[in-house]
């Protein structure tokens, strides 16, 4: 018996990851690894005495890096995120043959859904390529949901919905990206990327958004090299001391603001809109503006980037003016692009900006139902493909909400179950 | 300090107790309504610690030697067969999170640890310098595990005090140096003499020293 506990670090061996912090695949297993709630050390690889510790001579080559040491003392070199998820233990195959309902996405709605469809009985699989959570998962602090007067934050939720979901019965396969799905009789077939095929009588969409991308020439190149799309807690820790600059105006891009004052020497929040009542709740807005190292710019717009191997500096344009701002790090908070391309090759019908039209909005654009076989319209969250729903931000007309998710998730579960009692055997 | 504890205390409280003495301690536990498992070496202590916690339990693991060396912290935060707090809370954000840390650490539905202290009338004496493992063994937790070494059976609490003081606290103070490089402190103190809850707290005893 210890009789301190200074920081409930765990006792047994942890990950540990050495590389070049400007290293996208590193960056890439670190966020894996932060989001999945798996503690790591990371070891920058010019801490040479630490690498001397941890790395034979011949390991420490830069084709070599990332180098990931497993708590079991394996080392993968160079590491990839499949192969730490791997070895790890992280990566199980379906129980099952068949399942009713495979959940494509383990955000709010998907985990909701997991959540009610286990709950009444239906047998449930959910596939996630990255981490449960989805993008509220990242969310330092959501404090308008229902029933956390003092906030919750995102991890949090996404850890108790888990938590949750599997107590009550459902499978969560980590690290699978969807590849395509097919019809398969009356039911659909969920292809992974690592080949496994997964077939159920239904199947939801829930795949939410990715960030967009920004146009700004150079900047894929320093993606984990001080360009971030979001803004995971994995990076927050590092940005002590920092320049952060974050591009954006809805609420993710705010509450990225106040996580990142925490750490950041002087944080920019650079909002293309005249301002940000349009975009971001109050609540973030009064926060934002009451802390001393967080400037908000409006009307200003990136145009571009300064760096050797590392960002340094935005070239950013306001009112026609172009100017320079140092920056260590900038985060793409903006918009989302539908996470669509595994799904979409079905047949989904998708609405002008890609996002999956479902219920009534399929009657009302022309030609998304000339296909469907049924006499019946289609549910509420049904697409053109009976049996396939979708839910969440990933749903053309959703609103960009958690709680909104959520609650299309439990919602589709009760139409999930209508769909299987027409198909008989419920 | 850090030059760890006197000759004198290392003989006096490193020696296992005789298996008398631990059927004695057992039964007084029983008495005070803490259920008792006594076995005689650390690998047989980590199978009854995964016949006792509940598959997909929510478990706290102490900072313990005694949980390290048998195996049972490996158990609780790497078989997957449990959500173990220990890792989740070391991933939350210190500025963002304190008050859902401060939740999930102060009440846990399982906690796993040990004791500095049982002596033979079976009250068991814990120390702590931040006291933040002591809440949740009072009350705060649903079920109590605690994994004691047979060398931590003394026949009394003035030497079940002395024993935290001359011995284990030399010892826990050298180990915060050489882990965190901070002292270690006597500061809060936790005797449980019995329990009105009969069922939430289990001791397992251990027919050999374990931890310290």
């Amino acid at each position: 018996m210890s009789m301190i506990d200074y920081d409930a670090r765990p006792v047994t061996p942890q990950v540990v990851l050495v590389g070049d912090r400007a290293s996208s695949v590193g960056y890439s297993i670190r966020d894996f690894l932060s989001r999945n709630g798996v503690p790591y050390q990371w070891v920058d690889v010019d801490d040479a005495a630490r690498v001397a510790e941890l790395l034979p001579a011949g390991e420490r080559e830069p084709d070599q890096l990332p180098v990931c040491v497993l708590p079991n003392g394996v080392r993968l070199a160079p590491a990839t995120l499949e192969g730490v998820a791997t070895g790890l233990g992280m990566v199980s195959a379906p129980s099952l043959s068949e399942y009713d309902l495979t959940i494509v996405g383990a955000g709010p709605a998907g985990l909701a859904a997991a959540v009610y469809a286990a709950s009444e009985g239906l047998r449930a699989l959910t596939i996630e390529a990255v981490a449960p959570g989805g993008q509220a998962g990242t969310t330092s602090m959501i404090e308008n949901y229902l029933g956390f007067p003092q906030g919750i934050s995102g991890s949090e939720l996404a850890t108790r919905a888990t938590a949750q979901a599997r107590r009550f019965g459902a499978e969560i396969l980590l690290a699978r990206r969807l590849a395509h799905i097919t019809s398969d009789g009356p039911g659909y077939a969920a292809h992974l990327s690592d080949g496994t095929a997964v077939q159920s009588r239904a199947m939801l969409v829930a795949s939410g958004v990715d960030w967009r991308r920004l146009e700004v020439p150079g900047i894929d190149e320093l993606l984990g090299s001080g360009v971030y799309y979001g803004a995971g807690p994995s990076e927050a820790i590092t940005c002590s001391g920092c320049r952060v600059a974050i591009v954006g105006g809805g609420n993710s891009a705010g509450q990225a603001a106040i996580r990142f004052s925490r750490y950041a020497a002087h944080v920019t929040l650079l909002v293309r809109g005249r301002s940000l009542e349009a975009s971001m709740s109050q609540y973030l807005i009064t926060q934002v503006q009451e802390l001393r190292n967080v400037e908000v710019r409006t009307n200003t717009e990136v145009v571009g980037l300064e760096s050797d191997a590392h960002l340094r500096a935005l070239e950013i344009s306001s009112g026609g003016t172009v100017s320079r701002l140092l920056a260590d790090a900038l985060f793409l908070c903006i918009g989302g692009a539908p996470r669509t391309q595994g799904a979409a090759a079905v047949g989904m019908a998708l609405d002008g900006a890609g996002y999956v039209r479902t219920g009534a909005e399929l009657s009302s654009s022309a030609g998304s139902l000339d296909r469907w076989p049924l006499s019946r319209q289609p549910l509420p969250l049904e697409t053109n493909l009976p049996g396939l729903f979708a839910a969440g931000d990933v749903r053309s007309g959703s609103i960009k909400r958690c709680a909104a998710a959520i609650g299309e998730g439990s919602m589709v579960v009760a139409l999930v179950h209508q769909r299987l009692a027409e198909l008989g055997g419920e | 300090m850090g030059a760890g504890p006197s000759k004198a205390a290392e003989a006096e409280f490193s020696r296992a107790a005789s298996k008398g003495q631990i059927r004695a301690v057992a039964d007084s536990l029983e008495r005070h309504g803490i259920s008792c498992t006594v076995v005689d070496s650390g690998e047989e202590a980590r199978g009854a610690v995964r016949s006792i916690l509940p598959e997909g339990a929510e478990v706290y693991n102490n900072t313990s030697r005694t949980l390290e060396v048998t195996g049972v912290a490996e158990d609780i935060e790497r078989s997957g067969q449990y959500q173990p707090l220990r890792p989740r809370l070391y991933q939350m954000d210190r500025e963002m999170q304190a008050r859902e840390m401060r939740q999930l650490s102060a009440s846990p539905d399982w906690v796993a640890g040990s004791v500095h202290a049982l002596t033979e009338d079976g009250s068991l004496i814990i120390a702590s310098a931040s006291g933040s493992q002591l809440g949740p063994i009072a009350s705060g937790a649903g079920h109590v595990v605690l994994i004691v070494g047979a060398q931590k059976i003394v026949s009394d609490f003035d030497t079940g005090l002395r024993r935290i003081y001359e011995y284990c606290f030399p010892l826990e103070d050298r180990r915060a140096r050489q882990a965190y490089g901070v002292s270690s402190g006597v500061n809060t103190v936790l005797v449980i003499n019995s329990t009105i809850a009969p069922g939430r707290t289990t001791v397992i005893l251990v027919n050999e020293p374990l931890g310290f």
